[in-house]
């Protein structure tokens, strides 16, 4: 299995939380990213700071939202990718 | 006589124009996928096209000059407008290629380098502006052109080996060798000939082959 690049990792963590109803809580977030605390607490922080995902208090508790932001980076993903693959950046 | 130089001036102006809005065309069109991504890669690319915009600017305001008042390039050095005006082209020319070079062998070279070409630049424009001589402004860009190819064919083939695919490595470099030309097209008057029209075709083919791409990939 080939190592992920940043841009797969945060885009598998988006479609993780959108595949779930957009509302998923951290832990099992954390396990279906497949990254270690620390290294999902990195990609997590990037992800609030901009702004593509938010924290949202439930009657469950505590859960985490795509933003409209987060949204567009997953429609975006495919050009992104193809993008950097076309002028080798 | 009269004639020639306004159709001159209107050719140079019209080309610059085109190069600037493809340029910012590409440097504002690629704004999205660098906010969503904050790539370096997709930074130095679009940074590579807002400074070949600032140079094609600066080009045709001393192209301008230079028909408008029948001035060789290096006759109005002591002018300050001049001065400037072809310290900043030579400046930002050369960033624009550096640019482009470090979007495509950023992750290749470790640390942060593009403070080395800013000094470089700058270092090629104060001494093109000292110097004043068109052979020796031309002999710099030459050995710049030579390790430009080099690097970027080594990527090429790099790339090659990663994976199959069509890479723009070919125009990057037709880019670098037309850049060449703008430069002596800029500093020894009339040194294209009957060819300048063809050349400016040519250069602008491939300012619009990389905009296609641009397009076609970032939608």
């Amino acid at each position: 299995m080939t190592k992920r690049s940043k841009l797969e990792i945060v885009r598998d963590i988006l479609k993780t939380v959108q595949t779930n109803r957009n509302s998923i809580k951290v832990t099992p977030l954390i396990r279906k990213s497949n990254l270690s605390s620390a290294r999902f607490s990195e990609y997590f922080n990037e992800l609030l700071t901009k702004g593509f995902i938010i924290e949202r208090i439930e009657k469950s508790g505590k859960v985490i939202v795509v933003t409209e932001k987060g949204f567009r980076y997953l429609e975006k993903y495919q050009n992104i990718v193809g993008f950097i693959e076309e002028f080798d950046l | 006589m009269q004639y020639l130089t306004q159709a001159s001036i209107g050719t140079e102006i019209l080309y610059s124009f085109v190069i600037i809005a493809i340029s910012l065309i590409i440097y504002f069109g690629t704004k999205e996928l660098y906010n969503l991504t904050s790539h370096k890669g997709i930074k130095y690319f679009r940074m590579a096209f807002l400074f070949f915009a600032i140079a094609f600017f600066f080009r045709s305001f001393i192209k301008f000059l230079i028909l408008y008042f029948d001035l060789e390039i290096f006759d109005f050095n002591l002018q300050m407008v001049g001065m400037v005006s072809f310290l900043i082209f030579m400046y930002a020319s050369s960033m624009a290629i550096f640019y482009l070079l470090y979007s495509v062998m950023w992750k290749k070279w470790t640390g942060d380098k593009i403070i080395i070409f800013h000094i470089l630049a700058a270092i090629i424009a104060v001494i093109a502006l000292l110097v004043r001589s068109s052979a020796i402004i031309l002999l710099i860009h030459i050995i710049l052109f030579i390790f430009l190819a080099i690097v970027t064919l080594i990527s090429y083939y790099d790339s090659k080996k990663r994976r199959k695919g069509q890479h723009l490595h070919g125009v990057y470099i037709l880019l670098f060798a037309f850049w060449i030309l703008n430069i002596i097209d800029l500093t020894i008057t009339n040194a294209l000939g009957t060819f300048q029209i063809l050349i400016y075709l040519a250069s602008l083919s491939v300012f619009l082959a990389i905009l296609y791409k641009v397009i076609q990939k970032a939608g």
